[in-house]
């Protein structure tokens, strides 16, 4: 029995008197964590294939975590890779706030960090951060709507669908929709606010109910064009899903240009959707890290904002081809 | 003869040792073997994230355990720590974003853009950890009553107060994340004191409930219930009285345990802990804590927790899939139940403690 105390005890305080230095030895081989919040949207998934591929493609051994939404699984991954002695340190946060936490655990390591496309809430951390201008990209997506309200000569209720208030590429999307709308105000009447938390169920349910109350909502912009199935579930049986030359169609338009948007486009249900690029986003992210990897960097520190293009009904023809939905659409490589 | 003598000595011992100590025996030869395997699992710096990761999850199990000993199971933990996290962050936080809190229901009312209620006190941090321990204790005191006063089967209370505690903790915070916390409360995970902070906390909790459960008769009265209640009932205990207590403490380590993830994670999140529950009962189980009462010690709460830890963080490091972690964790929960028990029907019941 007392053998039994023994052994306890010297495995828990030997356990944690040990602290300081480190060891092993690296490879020769880059290696490099990607840490991801999930895979639940085409535009994650189109994230994670561009980035993994493309560390491939330069011969980085690339270490994946998907820490299923939650924000302490997360850091204890990113620890762990830490403690791989890891050349660099790509993630895709769960929310701003971890995201700072997060770099903060990497700046102590001394690796290089780099953030995609989810900003870390304090901006003065140390991080390679790539994101893209999501209040132009989404004003410049309102613009081209509120144009085509303006041209048939009636006012619209308009309604959008927020993302989640605790990411800052949902506030700057939502104000890039407000931007939008106050240059023409005699257009339409009061907004219709409908939250979505980015959560499919929840967006069906909230917009389903703002229907019901505002049955005139003929304008609606979405947050992320993810979204868009749970919208064509409320208006498709109310006839409200049709191609712009029907007198019923709701004036549609969104953010991140995924393969869905692609489809709904060429067949002029959606008319607009401001589009992230994606490809240049993974690309710069990764030239950046690799070259601060490269010079011994400990803690780099670049914003590279990714200033998107608005894909509309006018130039779909020529500009589909640089839009990420449309090329994995293409490529076979998004379930048509 | 002496030779022999001394030889089957050593045998029983070891025997003694493996039957008293399976889980922890298990262990550190786990731990020995992935030294072996995994170079960077023995390095200072892993040593590091298994404490960081060990000390909060122990407090969730010997919040369990007390439950667990008196044949109950407590599945609010999550929701207690997500309830006392938003609670706390709500009056300690230094600042807080109108746009993204004005249709939270504690805006202007606990927490406003100047920050929480508290923010600037000489004893935010403090009161603010005090109210977190006091929203688990209420929380588990709910549970006790109406697992031991209204009757209810265990389960189904705490099912029942996880979904509706959770709810509460999103929907007083419209789901937001509370941040701009004090530095000194972010400081309780992130600071040592000779050793890390959580480590002080949580051990000596642990020493406390150790003798709580050896050497005090209430520690009695508690397997005593679990063992047979009736029997217990019979006996002048008031069983009703030691269930609530051992709710309230579940509640309470609960509590402790969201004090420590939030400092950690340097905000209060209304989702905090959701997938913890299953690493708590694995590591409980994994133990040899019987899910029927009667039989747990906190050296198996231990044994069971850093068994869990030391797993989790050793299929990270083999860089396996999220998918297959999951898993093989599931699988070795399974085994572990499994041979524990068969091991305790072996040696015909065993000591219940």
């Amino acid at each position: 029995m007392k053998r039994g105390k023994y052994l306890f005890f010297a495995v828990i305080v030997g356990f944690f008197l040990i602290s300081g230095g480190s060891c092993g030895k690296k490879e020769k081989q880059l290696t490099i964590c990607f840490s991801f919040q999930d895979l639940e949207t085409e535009f994650w998934v189109g994230a994670h294939k561009a980035i993994t591929e493309e560390l491939k493609a330069r011969g980085v051994r690339v270490i994946e975590r998907n820490s299923s939404q939650d924000a302490n699984r997360q850091l204890e991954q990113v620890r762990d890779a830490i403690a791989q002695q890891v050349d660099g340190i790509i993630i895709i946060p769960q929310d701003g706030q971890s995201a700072n936490t997060i770099i903060g655990e990497a700046n102590r390591a001394g690796i290089p960090i780099a953030v995609f496309n989810r900003p870390p809430a304090d901006s003065s951390r140390n991080a390679i951060v790539v994101l893209a201008d999501n209040k132009l990209i989404a004003e410049k997506a309102v613009d081209y709507m509120v144009e085509k309200a303006a041209a048939s000569g009636r006012r619209y209720r308009p309604c959008i669908i927020v993302g989640d208030l605790g990411d800052p590429n949902s506030i700057a999307r939502r104000d890039g929709f407000y931007a939008a709308l106050a240059k023409r105000p005699q257009l339409f009447k009061p907004v219709v606010e409908v939250p979505s938390k980015w959560d499919a169920g929840t967006t069906l349910a909230n917009f389903e109910a703002a229907i019901q109350a505002n049955p005139d909502i003929d304008f609606v912009f979405t947050s992320s064009d993810f979204l868009y199935p749970q919208l064509r579930s409320v208006l498709e049986p109310l006839g409200k899903w049709t191609s712009d030359a029907d007198p019923r169609h709701v004036i549609l338009g969104g953010v991140d240009g995924d393969s869905f948007a692609c489809r709904m486009m060429r067949e002029r249900i959606i008319d607009a959707t401001g589009v992230q690029d994606l490809f240049f986003e993974a690309r710069s992210l990764m030239d950046e890290l690799l070259r601060a990897i490269d010079n011994g960097e400990k803690q780099p520190k670049k914003w590279i904002v990714d200033p998107g293009f608005t894909l509309t009904l006018d130039n779909y023809a020529e500009r589909a081809v640089d839009m990420w939905g449309c090329v994995l659409l293409h490529r076979g490589l998004i379930s048509r | 003869m002496n030779d022999f003598s001394a030889t089957t000595s050593l045998m029983h011992g070891i025997q003694q040792l493996l039957r008293r100590n399976f889980v922890l025996t298990l262990t550190v030869g786990y731990f020995i073997v992935m030294s072996a395997l995994l170079p960077a699992f023995a390095s200072s710096r892993n040593l590091a994230n298994l404490s960081s990761n060990f000390w909060p999850l122990l407090s969730l199990v010997i919040g369990q355990l007390l439950v667990m000993i008196v044949g109950g199971i407590d599945l609010s933990q999550s929701s207690i720590m997500a309830l006392a996290s938003v609670c706390g962050a709500s009056l300690m936080c230094q600042s807080a974003d109108p746009v993204v809190f004005a249709k939270a229901p504690l805006w202007n009312i606990v927490f406003s853009e100047q920050g929480g209620f508290l923010a600037g006190s000489v004893f935010a941090v403090s009161a603010a950890v005090a109210v977190m321990l006091t929203v688990g204790i209420l929380v588990g005191f709910f549970n006790g009553f109406a697992v031991a006063y209204l009757k209810m089967p265990p389960f189904i209370v705490t099912l029942v107060s996880m979904m509706f505690f959770s709810g509460a903790a999103i929907y007083l915070t419209a789901s937001e994340n509370i941040t701009h916390l004090p530095t000194s409360f972010t400081a309780i995970a992130q600071k040592r004191v000779l050793l890390p902070i959580p480590v002080w906390i949580v051990a000596a909790s642990a020493i406390v409930v150790h003798i709580i459960l050896q050497h005090t008769a209430f520690g009695k009265k508690l397997y005593a219930v679990g063992l047979n209640a009736k029997a217990a009932l019979i006996s002048g205990i008031n069983v009703p009285m030691v269930t609530l207590t051992a709710f309230t403490l579940s509640g309470f380590f609960a509590a402790l345990g969201s004090v420590i993830y939030s400092a950690r994670l340097e905000g209060g999140r209304p989702t905090l802990g959701q997938d913890l529950l299953l690493d708590v009962i694995g590591a409980a189980v994994i133990g040899g804590i019987s899910l029927f009462g009667g039989r747990g010690r906190v050296r198996d709460a231990c044994a069971g927790a850093l068994f869990f830890t030391l797993l989790a963080n050793s299929l990270n490091l083999m860089n396996l899939s999220f998918f297959i972690v999951n898993i093989v964790k599931g699988g070795v929960i399974l085994l572990a139940a499994a041979v524990d028990a068969w091991r305790v029907g072996k040696s015909g019941g065993m000591s219940k403690r």
